[in-house]
């Protein structure tokens, strides 16, 4: 932890002098076998758009106050196949997750009045496993990395806007074709026999009017 | 036999969290479990267990905390909370001479129930200026033969050390590490306006209230 403080930091030195990697423990049976495991930090298959260090705080709505998540690292992180952008920060040292949620079209982060090197926003979380809804208050060393997050937050929360219209749009689109296509072969297919029973009834002048006029319309429209 | 003491399908250890009232053994152990600091002294009265895990890279471990009353009033069992403890922390503060005085007798009291678990010994609240008990004059753990940790709750100086320490004894295994915890894949949500709308006004409230500790520009 660097402390700015000389006096804090000669004695945080003195005593990193004294005990570190110094073991004056008894020694002691271990009381368990463990096997190295394979580790998965479960971010393989993104890449991080945005990696930085802070602090995050979250919102307790019962005592009204704000309260320390955690300090580490907070990473943006793009899914590499979907293309899905979640924010995950863990705690340094112990590497546990103090935040875990998907940046979604809906979302926005604000600027912290208290503090211009910090920003807040809501998100539903799945830090422990469950959904939690919770409010975020991000604070970093510098106003730049505070304006780098907030830029690249809402970048990203745009993009997926965009996605989300980009999908409607082709989706909306599509039923369009479909339909379109369906109802000219409908159409088609109604002048078909239309001309088809005009044919075999010539003495019907209005059959054969209003077959001609139907097969306009489609095409007419279009 | 505690509500919150259910059994895990990895491996677990009861550690036991000794030493003076008011050194920090709580906001020690909040620290871990919700990242919280919490500056309000409320004295434990007897015990608090609660469960805390950490990733290495030889898979998932839980300490049980057995967080202990400091004030001899509200001492409880006492040597009851010891018992088929297999690790333990004895915390002092190394801004009160008093709380390090009276180590040797959390020291004895804990070794007649618990013979040859390995012991951490903190000095908690480093991060303050003047401190009573400096670094050079602590000396117990040498002839006691137990690990020493200089640490602050308050700026989380060291405070990994003490359960990598443990979980390394425990399993002896010196190499031992904190590894990332895997990060599951977030459900997909839907917010409505309504719940929009909700959420901004929860903002717009929280932003009117103060960061707690927000005085220091370096994180690690």
């Amino acid at each position: 932890m660097a402390s700015t403080d000389p006096d804090r930091r000669e004695d945080e030195e003195t005593a990193a002098a004294v005990v570190e990697d110094e073991d004056t423990g008894a020694h002691v049976a271990p009381i368990i076998k463990l096997e190295e495991v394979a580790v998965t930090t479960g971010e393989e298959d993104e890449d991080a758009i945005l990696d930085l260090k802070s602090k995050l705080y979250r919102f307790d709505k019962e005592g009204n106050q704000w309260k320390e998540r955690g300090a580490g690292t907070v990473k943006l992180l793009k899914h590499k196949e979907t293309g899905k952008v979640r924010l995950v920060m863990r705690q340094s040292k112990t590497l546990k997750i103090c935040a875990n949620h998907l940046v979604l079209s809906t979302m926005s982060v604000q600027e912290y009045a208290g503090n211009d090197k910090a920003c807040i926003w809501h998100a539903a979380d799945f830090s422990d496993g469950e959904l939690k809804d919770e409010l975020f208050c991000i604070r970093f060393g510098s106003i730049d990395n505070c304006k780098t997050f907030m830029e690249m937050f809402q970048e990203v929360a745009e993009s997926q806007r965009k996605k989300e219209e980009n999908k409607d749009a082709s989706a909306a689109a599509g039923l369009l074709d479909k339909l379109s296509v369906e109802d000219e072969k409908t159409e088609v297919k109604a002048c078909e026999e239309a001309s088809v029973a005009a044919e075999k009834e010539p003495e019907s002048e209005h059959g054969t009017n209003d077959a001609d006029k139907k097969c306009e319309d489609p095409f007419s429209s279009t | 036999a505690l509500p919150n003491q259910q059994t895990v399908d990895y491996p677990s250890f009861k550690l036991v969290i000794v030493g003076d009232g008011g050194t920090g053994k709580t906001t020690f152990v909040k620290r871990h479990l919700t990242g919280e600091f919490e500056k309000k002294y409320e004295p434990t009265i007897g015990v608090e267990v609660h469960p805390l895990d950490f990733f290495t890279n030889c898979g998932k471990l839980r300490f049980y905390c057995w967080d202990t009353a400091g004030q001899e009033k509200f001492g409880g069992l006492r040597d009851g909370y010891y018992i088929h403890g297999q690790c333990a922390i004895i915390m002092f503060d190394v801004t009160a001479r008093l709380t390090y005085k009276n180590v040797p007798t959390w020291h004895r009291d804990l070794c007649r129930v618990c013979e040859n678990i390995p012991i951490v010994l903190c000095g908690n609240k480093v991060d303050v200026k003047n401190r009573q008990v400096k670094a050079k004059q602590v000396t117990f753990h040498r002839k006691k033969n137990l690990q020493y940790y200089e640490i602050s709750a308050k700026s989380n100086y060291n405070f990994e050390k003490p359960f990598l320490y443990l979980a390394r004894k425990l399993a002896g295994d010196a190499n031992l590490h904190f590894v990332e915890s895997p990060a599951l894949a977030p459900p997909e949500v839907h917010i409505d306006l309504a719940a929009q709308q909700q959420h901004e006004a929860e903002l717009a409230a929280a932003a009117s209230q103060p960061l707690p500790d927000d005085d220091d520009d370096t994180f690690e």
